[in-house]
């Protein structure tokens, strides 16, 4: 599974991607949930969900209890501030 | 009908000429230019550096044209949105609209930069003298 990050989240975390596997469906909150068991950095960048915005192959998603295959392209990343 | 995102400088007098020279018998055409202010917050801006989740962005932008073109007669249109590192005065978005008349484009301008500030996936860092910031959305 393909995970992407974006501006602030990707400075944290200081790198744009991660791939990992995953057996099974999971919930995007699962993932979160093994991401910060990485390192410091991920429990910092993911600390307050609130403000973290995330997409399935492109989509916004309504709920962190989406659920996601290894096919899956997530991306984590603020609210945006384009135009 | 086209959306560009692009790092290279955004000539706009060119872009509109085009544009409009192809659009002979639209009523009105409408533009809006978006700049790089100098200053934000009494701070002084150095630069902005604009990040972009390009496939995601191209993907939201045409499920939003898609939305406003079933509600607003349009003619044509084109988005061009900057990325990379601009400088204070620098164009960052230009959007035009050919239509039959005014009113369906203003609002079709209007509407298709609430998106960008909603939904588009773009973000911007303002660099300063001292520090960096990057910008709360203002949703």
């Amino acid at each position: 599974m393909k995970i992407l990050y974006f501006a602030k989240i990707k400075e944290i975390i200081g790198k744009n991607e991660d791939s990992i596997n995953i057996d099974d469906q999971n919930t995007v909150g699962e993932i979160i949930e093994k991401l910060k068991l990485i390192d410091e950095s991920y429990k910092i960048a993911f600390k307050d969900l609130k403000n973290i915005k995330c997409s399935v192959n492109c989509n916004y998603i309504k709920s962190f209890q989406t659920k996601v295959t290894n096919t899956d392209e997530i991306a984590f990343f603020p609210p945006v501030t384009g135009g | 009908m086209k959306i560009i995102f692009q790092t290279k400088k955004l000539n706009f007098e060119e872009v509109l000429e085009n544009f409009t020279s192809k659009n002979n018998n639209s009523g009105a055409v409408i533009s809006f230019l978006g700049k790089v202010r100098p200053v934000n917050n009494n701070n002084k801006i150095k630069s902005m550096d604009i990040e972009i989740y390009e496939e995601m962005a191209l993907y939201q932008t045409k499920l939003a044209i898609n939305n406003l073109l079933k509600k607003f007669k349009i003619h044509d249109y084109l988005i061009i949105h900057r990325y990379g590192n601009l400088k204070p005065g620098e164009n960052i978005i230009f959007v035009i609209v050919a239509s039959e008349h005014r009113k369906e484009g203003f609002i079709f301008i209007q509407e298709i930069l609430l998106y960008f500030k909603k939904k588009i996936t773009f973000w911007k860092k303002e660099n300063y003298e001292q520090y960096s910031k990057w910008l709360d959305s203002q949703n």
